[in-house]
């Protein structure tokens, strides 16, 4: 998913200078981003945890000393709790506890068995034949078989759902277009077929070995479907699911509280509940005050949590970067960057190890790739364009627009509101003047409007945005963002050789063949220049209360809250 | 005064009317299209068409208009683009609730400290108290809340422990009273120079003097003589810093957490959800043109002499 990268930035900067060193804000990926609009707060301690959750909480202390308690945590207002809509962090990070789908993604990244006890993949490697859990229930009660499965992804191809993410992850399944593409007359997928109450087969177009992968995504979960039929519009609001939690209460912009499922089909949460405070508040304040577990660590807090003597510093734990990537994207149809020494010498000419340090102390790590460090398929050997003012210059002069009177126009898009385009932007626009005498404008978009025209590929040049990992497979990035027939190419990008290995690795089924070919294709990209790299997100602090246990952050979102518990002894 | 009163209320709905109408137009071209927000980046134009169809956005502009204003006029203010299928009626009520509640305690503050504290400072001119005084609101003035609220909490919830940092639990739970001071003080410093100087201004009449002259006790010439006297250009002036405490208070309900009207609307603006914004304006509007309704109505009550 794209990704506003001013918006990260300026939750730092913009709330430092608002607040002084008492507001901080979840830096980790798993802590909501929040931007303005998502600061939060714990409501109270006792009075607004749902009756049942404190009920609750004694019968189930008796017996296993690793239960009970309840999480407090910040949060933003989801966008939805549909599963099959969901598309931002904030929505995925409790969708995934509420619902689950056939296979999931545990702490490590690995695709593992949820809903499904085993699978297996035809010798062609299109028909994948699940075989779903015994005894496996919704929430309420009643029994999930195959058919869910089938209405489930039906329901989110179909258009009336207005789902912005199914042609992306169901693409694969045979007939699934049909369905997506159509005016809502065609309701099914042939491609998914019901074997028995416990076999779901689903056929795919080619052999691809990202399939299993995009199955985690929210998007491929069950729903059942008189909850969704009954609800109307308004189903969430009491959403019957299938995840190791279910969901107690949420009144917008105040609270949202989810509690146990004890129709969980695996071992059930620890917690008794988790509390998500939505109405905002100052992050670290509420930390130190007992009123949250868990929050980031901004900019203005780092020395003051990083000092020994602070009694902070012992709740101070890393957390793993998300996988981000953040450029500067050049249109290959618009000149003057249909020119490949063009490219090359703006990418040259970037000191970003200076601007890394000078403009974001460290926050961001330079991107020489396209492929986020310990991403699947991230490989030291991608040879990347570094900084080299010299070659730069002598590029410049090598390319067909070094004299600069037939030198068209160059206008940088960047996103935002406010007038002043991110501080990384201006530095990249002045070490292209200084070094190579070109002169950029920049231009500032609402985000909205941004997201339209990178769309429609109506920019030249555009930067302050990144690509986020979706699911963890190279295809991710460097198939959806580069193939010549992506919509995600922005760039208009194209290069048969790439395009050969991209589909080459599309179906590859041997593993270590796959990701030489993604490294391949990768290099061959990064030597075309379509791209200037920027940055990777860099690993963040966050702090968590010692009496929470369990508790593993992840860069990408994973169900994780079944395993925590609350230890105040 | 009945028919200005009159003549003011005829004319209220014309003013809405004309706010409406720009509210709208700024609705209709402000950046990013409705449809795409609720699509994201990846849909057919077919699909965004069936959308526009079905929301309405293909009929002719004043229809639109005219189809949200009776809407609007029965309290419905169409459904809302972040979360579809929620009324912006229903989203906005209980918010709407939690602002006035922690408004109306600001202002209580506001003039619980503001005003005894410049008729105050004003009876002991010439002394210490009065420069002290004055001195202190200009301080306080000059504070903004981002200062003022980082400030108190660090002092009475970290240090002292006497609130906790954040939350909401109406108007006479502990938890209102950071962010109705924070609120408050802005007023507090204005009101207190006003009636400070506006109580020196009726000190030095006439009939004051002969109030006293006729023998009546400090306390009467000060409360029934002085004091209402007094109290004229303060209520105008606490009708303007109403307006301006909506703003900080918008600020202040991020910084407590507090479930009102302000986060939900930087949300809304964030998030391109014009119904909201649209409503929002609206009632804004309402709220001060009511208020200053009534702040002219109390005119007319405090001072007789004031004819329209």
């Amino acid at each position: 998913m794209i990704m506003n990268f001013k918006k990260i930035i300026i939750k730092y900067f913009l709330i430092i200078s608002l607040v002084g060193t008492l507001i901080s804000c979840g830096s980790d990926t798993d802590i909501v981003t929040p931007d303005l609009n998502s600061s939060e707060e714990t409501s109270n301690q006792e009075k607004n945890i749902a009756p049942g959750l404190m009920t609750e909480k004694k019968s189930d202390d008796s017996g296993d000393k690793n239960r009970g308690g309840v999480l407090k945590r910040l949060w933003a207002d989801p966008a939805t709790l549909d599963p099959h809509l969901v598309t931002d962090t904030t929505s995925a990070g409790l969708v995934v506890e509420l619902f689950s789908g056939l296979v999931s993604l545990n702490s490590d990244l690995e695709i593992v068995p949820e809903l499904a006890e085993s699978w297996n993949i035809s010798d062609d490697g299109k028909v994948y034949t699940f075989k779903l859990k015994e005894n496996i229930l919704f929430s309420d009660g009643t029994p999930i078989t195959a058919s869910d499965f089938k209405w489930s992804l039906e329901r989110a191809a179909h258009p009336d759902t207005e789902s912005p993410v199914a042609s992306i992850y169901l693409e694969d399944i045979v007939g699934s277009m049909e369905v997506i593409d159509g005016d809502g007359s065609i309701t099914d997928i042939s491609g998914i077929k019901v074997i028995d109450d416990n076999t779901l087969q689903l056929t795919i177009d080619a052999p691809k070995a990202y399939f299993l992968a995009k199955l985690t995504y929210p998007t491929a979960y069950v729903v059942k479907k008189e909850n969704v039929e009954q609800g109307g519009d308004n189903w969430t609001d009491s959403p019957v699911g299938t995840g190791p939690f279910i969901l107690s209460e949420y009144s917008i912009g105040e609270v949202l509280v989810i509690r146990r499922n004890d129709n969980y089909w695996g071992e059930k949460a620890k917690l008794d509940g988790v509390e998500f405070n939505l109405a905002g508040g100052v992050a670290m304040a509420m930390y130190e005050n007992d009123e949250i577990d868990i929050t980031g660590v901004g900019l203005a807090d780092l020395e003051r949590v990083k000092d020994v003597n602070d009694p902070l510093n012992n709740d101070l734990v890393s957390v793993p970067p998300s996988f981000t990537v953040t450029y500067i994207g050049f249109n290959v149809n618009e000149p003057p960057f249909d020119d490949l020494k063009f490219r090359l010498a703006l990418n040259y000419a970037v000191d970003k190890q200076l601007i890394a340090s000078q403009v974001y102390s460290g926050l961001v790590k330079p991107a020489y790739g396209i492929l986020p460090p310990n991403f699947p398929g991230f490989s030291l050997d991608i040879t990347g364009i570094g900084y080299d003012p010299d070659k730069a210059v002598q590029l410049l002069a090598e390319s067909k627009y070094a004299d600069s009177s037939n030198r068209p126009p160059i206008i940088v898009t960047v996103p935002g509101t406010g007038g002043s385009p991110s501080l990384d932007m201006e530095v990249v626009s002045d070490m292209w003047d200084r070094i190579l005498g070109v002169q950029v404008e920049i231009q500032q978009v609402e985000w909205a409007t941004y997201l339209q025209d990178l769309h429609r590929r109506r920019l030249q040049v555009w930067g302050g945005s990144g690509w986020q990992a979706d699911y963890p497979d190279p295809q991710d990035f460097i198939d959806i963002l580069f193939h010549s027939n992506s919509t995600n190419n922005h760039g208009n990008y194209t290069n048969q050789e790439a395009d050969k290995l991209l589909e080459d690795a599309r179906t590859e089924q041997d593993v270590y063949k796959r990701i030489s070919l993604y490294n391949q294709a990768e290099q061959l990209i990064i030597d075309d220049a379509p791209w200037l790299p920027m940055w990777f997100d860099q690993e963040g602090l966050a702090l968590i209360k010692p009496w929470v246990k369990g508790f593993n952050f992840t860069p990408m979102i994973v169900p994780k809250m079944k395993d925590v518990y609350i230890d105040k002894s | 005064m009945f028919y200005y009163i009159l003549r003011r209320i005829i004319w209220t709905p014309i003013l809405l009317l004309i706010i409406s109408l720009i509210v709208f137009i700024m609705g209709l071209y402000g950046p990013g299209d409705p449809v795409e927000v609720q699509l994201g980046q990846n849909y057919s134009e077919e699909r965004a068409e069936r959308i526009r169809e079905a929301k309405g956005l293909n009929d002719p502009l004043y229809i639109q208009y005219f189809r949200y204003i009776g809407n609007a006029l029965k309290g419905d203010f169409g459904e809302s683009y972040k979360y579809p299928s929620k009324k912006v009626s229903e989203l906005l009520k209980p918010k709407l609730v939690v602002s006035a509640k922690l408004f109306l305690a600001s202002i209580f503050i506001t003039i619980l400290l503001g005003i005894p504290l410049g008729f105050y400072s004003a009876l002991r001119q010439g002394s210490w108290i009065d420069p002290s005084v004055v001195a202190l609101t200009l301080v306080l003035y000059a504070m903004p809340v981002f200062l003022i609220a980082p400030v108190l909490i660090i002092v009475f919830s970290l240090e002292l422990g006497w609130f906790p940092v954040s939350g909401w639990g109406g108007f006479f739970d502990k938890r209102i009273i950071l962010p109705a001071i924070t609120i408050g003080i802005p007023g507090v410093a204005v009101l207190t120079r006003i009636m400070r100087a506006s109580t020196l201004d009726v000190l030095g009449n006439e009939f004051v003097r002969t109030a006293r002259a006729k023998g009546l006790t400090d306390l009467v010439v000060n409360y029934r003589h002085v004091a209402r006297n007094a109290l004229i250009p303060v209520v105008t002036i606490l009708g303007f810093s109403i307006a301006g405490m909506l703003g900080g208070a918008l600020i202040v309900e991020l910084i407590f957490g507090i479930p009102g009207v302000g986060r939900f609307a930087l949300d809304s603006i964030f998030s391109r959800d014009y119904p909201v914004i649209m409503a929002l304006t609206l009632i804004g509007a309402i709220s001060l043109i009511v208020a200053n309704l009534i702040v002219d109505i109390f005119y007319v009550i405090l001072d007789p002499r004031i004819r329209y």
